[in-house]
């Protein structure tokens, strides 16, 4: 029922592993689907200065589907600005996997992990640096 | 819940469900599960009394005894079979039950479109990465997954506990607000029935 991308990617998944969430310049989305009790973590490091996201990574427990989905999304992640990484739809992603209709929420779950880490990432952003010269 | 309708062969009203009143003809069969076997559309249901029925309608129902009627009765009986079926399958398991309930109600799984609360989301991604460690070791770590197969169960069963409490709850009330409950505990379960499989398959495997 997996087309050849989707076993490529559940075979060989790109960018799995974690960055640290306390960094500033790191958004981590945190995304589950109570249908049936996938958990998806997806991770961006951004450039402060350019508001591109230069490093992306994800671990996810569920189906091949949602793993092939998280792992192309952190694949075409890199290298894009923050905006148009919001355009990332779940239907890109459902076309290149040929996602078979009972796979698309997988898709749907990669797509709200790439809001929600783009989200606190932004969040992290909009509040007051920590002063340096507190520091001894 | 009282239907009226008439009956497609003599078109006299009938309030029962499968047979006329008047003419005992065979009906339409009712579509929705609680109506089909006669119960209160509730989340306790008595196992004994379903199963009495599911036995009841069985013979009552089966083609083999239409197959001298119309060909109208010989479908209704095939499409009854299939509800009786279907429906005693859902009804008998309590979690089937309370999905099925809830989204007679209108209410989906996702929370229309709403994420599980991150707490809930933290707790499962650490116990699949604990589990995930687990599983990356070798033979020794074998009381350490029945360990957290224990665990997995223990939170299961405070789930079915607390199923039960909202279950009385709701069936007692009717509040909706005790069926949102029930969703998300049951959202809750499916995640940590996911990690028993993934933990009983490592346990057979190993």
């Amino acid at each position: 029922m997996y087309s050849e991308k989707v076993l490529d990617h559940y075979s060989n998944p790109r960018n799995v592993g974690s960055l640290d969430k306390r960094d500033r310049t790191v958004g981590t989305g945190m995304v589950g689907a109570p249908e049936c009790g996938d958990v998806m973590k997806l991770q961006v490091k951004v450039n402060e200065e350019t508001g591109v996201i230069e490093d992306a990574k994800f671990k996810t427990f569920g189906c091949g589907s949602a793993i092939a989905s998280s792992s192309l999304a952190t694949e075409w992640l890199k290298g894009k600005t923050l905006d148009e990484a919001l355009t990332i739809r779940n239907t890109d992603i459902v076309n290149e996997l040929s996602l078979p209709p009972v796979k698309i929420h997988c898709s749907v779950l990669a797509e709200d992990a790439i809001r929600a880490a783009i989200e606190d990432y932004r969040k992290k952003q909009a509040q007051p640096q920590p002063l340096e010269a507190a520091r001894p | 819940m009282e239907r009226l309708t008439s009956c497609w062969n003599c078109g006299k009203n009938t309030e029962q469900i499968h047979f006329c009143g008047s003419c005992s003809s065979l009906q339409p069969p009712a579509t929705n599960y609680y109506d089909f076997f006669g119960f209160e559309h509730r989340l306790n249901l008595d196992p004994a009394a379903l199963e009495d029925r599911f036995y009841r309608l069985s013979r009552r129902l089966h083609p083999d005894v239409y197959f001298r009627r119309s060909a109208r009765e010989q479908q209704f009986s095939l499409d009854a079979t299939a509800i009786l079926n279907d429906g005693y399958r859902t009804l008998k398991n309590p979690i089937s039950r309370a999905e099925y309930l809830l989204k007679e109600k209108g209410i989906t799984a996702s929370e229309n479109g709403r994420q599980p609360p991150p707490e809930l989301l933290e707790e499962v991604f650490e116990l699949n990465e604990m589990l995930e460690e687990l599983r990356q070791g070798d033979d020794s770590l074998r009381p350490q997954l029945e360990e957290a197969e224990q665990r997995f169960l223990k939170l299961r069963d405070e789930i079915d506990c607390r199923l039960q409490v909202e279950f009385e709850l709701y069936d007692a009330s009717g509040d909706r607000s005790r069926l949102l409950e029930v969703r998300s505990l049951l959202s809750r379960r499916r995640y940590i029935r996911n990690l028993i499989e993934e933990v009983e398959r490592e346990l057979v495997g190993a």
